[in-house]
């Protein structure tokens, strides 16, 4: 497990320092981005828009039209972390990048990072975690999404590298 | 089990270094320059790691115990204690306003009402509610592997180590923090149960809260940190520190703190310290080698990400603007309700006869840039009525941003 867990997690931890957080740091970026992807990708297919989980136990699902993907928490993670009692959630128009912060979720004293699989623009945010933090508990891979992100071009990329349902699976009976 | 109170009470206590009593652990004097620390803590061969912080800086030991958490290598364990400087700590989703007496924090009223200087205010990474903290008060910070976390095997080898400086009603309790039990004493209870003490009463007196517990967790790593409060000259003023008078009138999402009344251990900082290297020595190093100690302090400032997490912390936006969104009401005074989220009016609603006004005057202001409400409302409302004034005043007492730390 160890060797699996090594280099993405090492880029990680690098990348996900606290100053990347989602509120009020948000640092315009000089850097020319990539194109958000506008249109609806011919090449999106099957394989690619089937949710996809991290080793951070994140999970991602693009949209029909491949244009956003949706991001939320997988429901071993949710079961780890005990009650839920604050979901702090990203600002819409965020700019991220892979492996960012775009959220953390408190339970039982304990402040756990939301990282974000893919990079893009927050389109969308969960609104509903904010009144009611513990609906994360009850549904974290369905309706207690936590945001929506407007992809770039190279996501098919990255979805390729995560783990289906099945490999998701064998990886927590790992750990 | 035996209490070791007896060797400890001839030990001398020279410096923040005094001698080990049991031969686990070596203290390493020589300060490591930002280079070798950053390599050192870096090093996957180095497991087991023990470091203290010559600082009494609250912000820099945070981000010294964030970069750790970060910076060392994924299956290590790593021993971190402090101790800052007066100051009152809150959790990262909390509400300073609801939290925390800041009226009294306020610098020029400061020096009146309390024993001591300036008391610093600081939003923490971690969770948990609002703590205080003086130099009668030992932090220690735990980073494990997230796989090995649980939330209380690091209070109950803290409870060990008190244990074996005679505090026998030592035990963790159902919030995973550290209580001393009050109740007679009863029958001997199981010495290695950590979570039960000869002193354990289901009702009777209430136990003392002697430490706190909070955790930061990323993927691969978990941060226990905790408050130890051995020998704090000022205990009567906590309560002080920590009633909000804004507390009813607020409503807050998010975190609020659960009140416990708490006590003082009555043990030497500098005792407690050595008793917890030696036994976390105990229990992580299994080699024979004695476990390094190594001194941190503000010269590892000079590290890119320990300056970063340092100036961020003392930042307006990470202590008002990172607050949960929250609502004031005005009730009984006016029909008013103000709403704010990330720190920025955001809603005035209400009945009141000049809500109009108001809504001009306040609406899209961050809360941190007013520093006088009477001033900031006297510039913006004509005519100033009665209601104005009324309205100055709440928000003076019930939104004031002080200084964080003196400048």
């Amino acid at each position: 497990m160890a060797s699996r867990l090594s280099a993405a997690r090492a880029v990680r931890q690098l990348t996900s320092s606290a100053t990347r957080r989602p509120s009020a740091f948000v640092c315009q970026r000089w850097q020319q981005r990539p194109q958000i992807v506008e249109r609806r990708l011919f090449s999106v297919s099957a394989a690619i828009r089937e949710k996809k989980y991290t080793e951070d136990h994140e999970w991602i699902e693009l949209s029909e039209d491949g244009t956003t993907g949706t991001i939320g928490i997988s429901t071993y993670a949710a079961k780890a972390l005990g009650d839920v009692v604050y979901v702090e959630l990203p600002q819409v128009d965020m700019d991220v990048v892979a492996g960012d912060t775009i959220g953390a979720v408190e339970s039982v004293k304990s402040a756990s990072d939301i990282l974000s699989p893919i990079s893009g623009v927050v389109a969308e945010v969960n609104s509903v975690l904010e009144e009611k933090p513990q609906a994360l508990n009850k549904d974290p891979e369905g309706e207690s999404w936590i945001a929506k992100v407007k992809v770039e071009e190279g996501v098919q990329t990255v979805l390729e590298s995560l783990m289906d349902k099945k490999a998701y699976e064998e990886f927590t009976k790992e750990e | 089990m035996a209490p070791s109170r007896g060797h400890f009470r001839r030990a001398t206590f020279r410096s923040i270094f005094p001698k080990p009593i049991v031969q686990s652990i070596l203290y390493n004097r020589r300060t490591l320059s930002s280079a070798s620390f950053s390599q050192e803590l870096a090093n996957p061969a180095r497991k087991v790691q023990s470091y203290i912080s010559t600082s009494r800086d609250p912000y820099l030991n945070l981000s010294i115990e964030d970069y750790i958490l970060r910076a060392s290598p994924a299956d290590s364990t790593v021993l971190f204690l402090y101790v800052n400087r007066p100051c009152v700590v809150i959790g990262r989703n909390q509400n300073p306003w609801s939290e925390v007496n800041l009226g009294i924090l306020c610098s020029k009223k400061q020096s009146t009402s309390a024993a001591f200087g300036h008391v610093d205010l600081v939003r923490r990474r971690s969770g948990g509610g609002a703590v205080f903290h003086d130099e009668g008060n030992l932090n220690w910070s735990i980073t494990c592997p997230r796989s090995q976390f649980t939330r209380d095997t690091h209070a109950e080898m803290v409870v060990r180590a008190l244990r074996k400086l005679g505090i026998d009603r030592a035990r963790v309790n159902e919030r995973h923090d550290i209580v001393l039990d009050q109740g007679p004493r009863q029958e001997s209870v199981d010495p290695v149960d950590t979570h039960r003490t000869s002193y354990t009463v289901q009702d009777g007196p209430r136990p003392l809260k002697v430490s706190g517990s909070a955790y930061k967790l990323t993927s691969a790593r978990a941060l226990h940190h905790a408050t130890t409060l051995l020998s704090s000259p000022n205990l009567p003023l906590i309560p002080q520190y920590l009633r909000s008078p804004a507390k009813n009138a607020i409503q807050a999402k998010g975190v609020e703190s659960v009140s416990s009344p708490v006590s003082n251990i009555g043990l030497d900082v500098q005792h407690f310290q050595v008793r917890l290297q030696e036994e976390f020595a105990i229990v992580h190093s299994s080699s024979e080698q004695r476990l390094v100690v190594q001194e941190l302090g503000e010269e590892h400032l000079s590290i890119p990400a320990i300056r970063k997490g340092y100036d961020e912390l003392r930042t307006n936006d990470w202590m008002w603007s990172q607050t949960p969104q929250f609502t004031l009401s005005l009730q009984p005074y006016l029909d008013l309700e103000i709403s704010i989220r990330h720190g920025i009016i955001q809603k005035l609603e209400g009945t009141a006869k000049m809500v109009e006004e108001w809504r001009s005057a306040l609406l899209g202001h961050k809360l941190q840039d007013v520093r006088s409400w009477s001033a900031f409302l006297q510039n913006r409302l004509d005519p100033w009525t009665n209601e104005c004034a009324v309205l100055a005043n709440y928000l003076e007492v019930h939104l004031p941003v002080p200084e964080l730390f003196e400048s």
